[in-house]
């Protein structure tokens, strides 16, 4: 099983815990997340593996059977890669309360479980953003592999290794207890492999090309970390003095100054670190909570 | 008290040409990133940034960079001799003939304070050492942060980083006091050196401005809000640059040929604890009971340090008369 | 064209000269520090126009090295045993630019313990670092390498760093007649340096040495680095074909002497070459069909060419004059290693480890190797790599283990 998510969200929390409960089961088991270059708040991504006998596999998963999606946002990023091999998977759970909307583009020909895993986190314990307990109850549900007091005790193990006081570990419990008694065990089917690759025979280029060159300036322009965003800058244009302050401290360079000299929001690229929102003197920038276009 | 501004009135003057694409696959509300900005925007265009291994080596992922300029990642130990290789190419082409006016470039080394005050002090005071002209930016977050936070000789006293972890044996996590970097470097006398604030932006133009007159080593020591390494909300990261400015924590100064004077004293300096507080790494000052022995040797710190300005700059004084918070 | 008495380092400063490098970074070491001397000189005296810098360390030296090849300038730069070994982690930055410069090294063996002799664990612990490698064997090929290294180094189908190797006191410190090319000459062979890679510009945005976190285009950018040595071959045959027609010496990527009907091998590399030489020349009088085939090109190495002139003779004895602990001689197994790839064996393959830290090989060991190629068989079984060193050898250390107040603990075997 796949896991995605945001930075920061426990992510692969969620794939130690399936990993630890199905360890306990008695399974051989593989969990790992993959870093990149991207900081907190953007796309991450864990695996888990899972099986009765030993796992002759390592690294990334490329044909998942389940997809546990923690931020239906990354649905429209490719580059978040949550869709890779979406169409041999028997499931992919999204994190939403908006599955009809999603249903309805029509995009997904997939089986599709959803829950609203943030609202319950935020429920039982505050925090909307620590996804691990749900995601992680959720992928142990779907796979059918794991009892709930197994997944109890996975829970218990990483949240103590993390650290958690007893009482968060208390509620984390009852949050994966409910997330579990929600969802329904989804069939996976073995599957079958597939055709010898295709082994390239590569040659020479030109120096120009066989260096790890950028010869095109500013092309990071291209990367839309506003998808990073979870909360939105609003600027009030009624209130604004035109001081600049937000403008001078967008560590992004994502505000830039129009011909009036008001600020104008680059949402493309706004990560929504929200130091406009605390420097603007007149308090003319107010916070949403991002929702996109599913 | 300021000193008097020479080139931008206020936030305002900053230029608006950005030097930086948006798109950088660095942390939201990255301190290094806004420091690197502001001081791009004032040196212009025609850069070459050489880059030692740190969090910002990642600004430039392949196929992706934010830099409209140009940039060339070294190593963590040999920035400075990067920046050499590239200043001292430039000047044998200009002298040959080979080099158009509009072709010329600015060196720039960006470097965090793993690589500046750890691995690539060395280079980099040869550097000095050969009056080589360049600029050079540490963006110092006070710990190796591209690899989750761990102790720099540049960690604060009493911070905890995931190499000097709270325990029995050093319950002040980081026992070491920051190393001085501002006096390791005018030990050597180079022609400007400065601290910078991504909060103080006009300081922080002016004092780019200013040195972009100097030839030879040109080097800017910026505190670089953390916000992942520190523990705070993102949003919180210019006010925190603010305070380490208000509590008297980051003094602001420059030297010129090794000569020092404060840039921005406070008017009056808030306690030390206001800027640590918010922080995850020093959280076990507060909690579960608050350290106090540890907290009055960093405030006496600061204390000792400001004392000493007074006696050093008396035109400095009436703002300091005033008095520390710890005093 | 002159000839001159010359020793190693000043035939490899003159190498330089006559090549009008624009840039040196330096830093002392024994034994090449007279290289760089000769060189600040003519830089301070007008002879070289241009920069020479002393830098910190070799590791700092071989990134500026590097860098002022990614700005554009003609670059040499001058190291040794201990301060190769300093700037490895810049030699791999530096050759993933794709720059080319040349870097002469100067073999001496490697610490611990410290020592000044020469062996070449030092430069073979950059066979990876994505240099070419060239070894020589005497003062006047180490001249004429390091111009034909710059003009491999900067063609097109190669831009690569270019490493020449001589050997430390042997050739470093030895003088002998050398011819100095005409300048003129030299620059018909060696014009300026034109760069066929993109170079920093203010007019120009370059972003090199650009991490890349993905496994595939990490892959691409390495396996062009291998495509681009290995049609370094090429080039220098090229570049050896208008060295030889401009300056009448003819040098190959591999060196055979008394090769055409040999039977009984040695393959060597470097100045310890000549002393094989001698070795054949005395068998061969006694109408022993002996040669030496001497390994002047290590990186690329000229794979197909080594099994072709190996494939058919009964006995190959490879000497190595480095020691990887565990494994033997590095040599042998590259040499075993061509053989096997082009699908050959010969009968004995034998593998002797010998002039580690500058030890002598004395002409009766070279006999003694003869000898055990000459009498090995085939159903010999495995035979380990064996130390050429002397009873004799073994006595004077005993009596050094003793002066050093060891002779009471432990056995001697």
């Amino acid at each position: 099983m796949r896991f995605h998510g945001r930075g920061g969200h426990g992510i692969k929390t969620a794939s130690r815990i399936v990993g630890t409960a199905a360890f306990l089961a008695g399974y051989e088991v593989q969990d790992s997340p993959i870093y990149g270059a991207e900081r907190r708040g953007a796309p991450v991504t864990a695996f888990t593996r899972i099986a009765s006998s030993a796992i002759l596999e390592r690294g990334v998963i490329t044909q998942p059977d389940l997809i546990i999606c923690g931020d239906e946002t990354l649905l429209e990023s490719p580059a978040s890669g949550v869709l890779n091999g979406v169409e041999q998977a028997a499931a992919l759970f999204i994190n939403t309360r908006n599955l009809e909307a999603i249903r309805a583009q029509g995009k997904l020909h997939v089986r599709m479980v959803a829950l609203d895993i943030t609202q319950r986190t935020s429920d039982r314990i505050g925090k909307a953003s620590a996804l691990s307990v749900g995601l992680g109850a959720a992928a142990a549900r779907l796979s059918g592999l794991i009892s709930c007091e197994q997944l109890g005790e996975g829970v218990r193990t990483e949240l103590e290794e993390l650290g958690l006081d007893a009482p968060m570990i208390e509620k984390n419990l009852l949050l994966a207890q409910e997330v579990y008694a929600e969802l329904e065990t989804v069939t996976v089917e073995p599957r079958k492999f597939s055709a010898t690759a295709v082994i390239h025979k590569m040659g020479y280029d030109h120096v120009l090309l066989g260096t790890p060159s950028i010869l095109a300036p500013g092309n990071a322009e291209a990367r839309q970390t506003g998808a990073w965003r979870v909360e939105r800058p609003e600027i009030d244009y009624d209130s604004c003095t035109r001081c600049g302050l937000c403008f001078v401290h967008c560590p992004d360079g994502a505000i830039a100054l129009d011909e009036q000299g008001y600020p104008v929001i680059d949402y493309d690229h706004c990560k929504g670190c929200l130091i406009c929102l605390e420097q603007c003197p007149r308090h003319s920038i107010r916070s949403k909570k991002e929702v996109r276009s599913w | 008290m300021k000193v008097p501004r020479e080139f931008y009135k206020g936030p305002k003057d900053i230029p608006h040409e950005e030097e930086l694409s948006p798109g950088a696959p660095l942390c939201a509300g990255c301190g290094g990133l806004m420091t690197l900005r502001l001081m791009h925007k004032v040196l212009g265009e025609n850069v070459v940034i050489v880059n030692a291994a740190g969090c910002m080596t990642l600004m430039a992922t392949y196929p992706y960079s934010p830099i409209r300029s140009s940039w060339l990642y070294t190593t963590m130990g040999s920035v400075a001799a990067g920046a050499q290789g590239i200043r001292d190419a430039l000047d044998i082409r200009r002298a040959k003939g080979k080099l158009s006016e509009q072709d010329e470039m600015k060196v720039l080394v960006l470097a965090g304070d793993g690589s500046t005050y750890d691995m690539g002090l060395s280079a980099t005071s040869a550097a000095i050492h050969r009056r080589l002209d360049f600029w050079y930016l540490c963006y110092d977050n006070e710990a190796y942060g591209n690899t989750g936070f761990q102790m720099s000789s540049a960690s604060p006293f009493a911070s905890r980083t995931t190499t000097s972890p709270i325990g029995q044996q050093e319950p002040e996590g980081t026992f070491q006091e920051k190393k001085d970097m501002f006096e390791l470097w005018r030990a050597q006398k180079p022609p400007y050196m400065a601290t910078v604030s991504s909060h103080e932006v006009v300081d922080l133009a002016e004092k780019v401005k200013r040195s972009m007159a100097i030839k030879g080593p040109k080097l800017f020591l910026a505190l670089a809000v953390c916000p992942t390494g520190w523990g705070f909300d993102p949003r919180m990261g210019d006010e925190l640059a603010h305070l380490a400015v208000k509590t008297g924590i980051w003094p602001l100064k420059e030297a010129v040929d090794g000569v020092v004077r404060h840039t921005l004293i406070p008017s009056r300096f808030l306690p030390v604890e206001e800027y640590l507080r918010p922080q995850l790494r020093f959280r076990h000052l507060f909690e579960p009971a608050p350290h106090t022995e540890a907290m009055q040797a960093i405030q006496q710190k600061v204390d000792r340090y400001w004392e000493q300005v007074r006696k050093d700059e008396p035109a400095a004084s009436p703002a300091l008369n005033r008095g520390t918070s710890g005093t | 064209m002159v000839r001159r008495m010359l020793t190693g380092n000043a035939a490899a400063a003159w190498g330089a000269r006559l090549a009008q490098v624009e840039y040196v970074p330096a830093f002392p070491i024994t034994p090449q520090t007279e290289i760089i001397e000769s060189l600040a000189t003519w830089f301070a005296d007008g002879t070289l126009s241009g920069k020479f810098v002393t830098m910190d360390s070799e590791h700092s030296m071989v990134t500026a090295a590097g860098a002022a090849a990614a700005t554009g300038v003609r670059t040499f730069t001058a190291t040794s045993s201990q301060g190769l070994v300093y700037a490895m982690e810049a030699l791999y930055t530096v050759s993933g630019w794709r720059v080319p410069f040349v870097l002469v090294n100067v073999s001496r063996g490697l610490s611990s313990p410290i020592t000044l002799g020469p062996d070449h664990n030092d430069v073979l612990a950059a066979r990876d670092a994505g240099f070419i490698q060239i070894h020589v064997e005497t003062c006047q090929e180490v001249l004429d390498s390091v111009l034909m290294a710059f003009r491999i180094a900067e063609d097109v189908r190669v831009s690569l760093p270019t490493l020449v190797n001589l050997d430390g006191f042997f050739l470093s410190f030895t003088r002998e007649p050398v011819e100095i090319p005409d300048a003129k000459l030299v620059q018909e062979f060696l014009p300026a340096f034109h760069p066929q890679h993109p170079v920093f510009s203010g007019s120009q945005s370059l972003a090199q040495g650009v991490a890349v976190l993905d496994g595939a285009t990490y892959s691409y950018f390495r396996y062009q680095m291998h495509r681009a040595l290995e049609n370094a071959l090429e080039v220098h045959e090229e570049v050896a074909e208008a060295f030889s027609r401009l300056f009448g010496r003819r040098y190959r990527a591999l060196e055979e002497y008394g090769m055409a009907d040999a039977e009984i091998v040695l393959v060597m590399a470097g100045s310890f070459a000549t002393k094989g030489k001698a070795a054949v020349n005395r068998w061969r009088e006694q109408g022993r069909k002996v040669g030496l085939l001497r390994l002047r090109m290590l990186r690329p190495q000229p794979a197909a060419d080594i099994a072709r002139s190996l494939i058919g003779r009964k006995a190959v004895g490879v000497i190595d004059q480095n020691i990887s602990p565990g494994l033997g001689g590095i040599l042998y197994q590259e040499v075993s290693g061509a053989l096997a790839s082009a699908g050959e064996r010969v009968p004995v393959m034998r593998s002797f480890i010998g002039g580690l830290g500058g030890k002598d090989i004395s002409q009766g060991e070279f006999d003694w190797v003869l000898e055990a190629l000459d009498g090995a068989k085939p159903s010999d079984g495995p035979v380990p790599c064996q130390l050429l060193f002397t009873d004799a050898e073994y006595e004077q250390v005993r009596m050094a283990l003793s002066i050093a107040g060891k002779s009471q603990g432990g056995t001697a075997s």
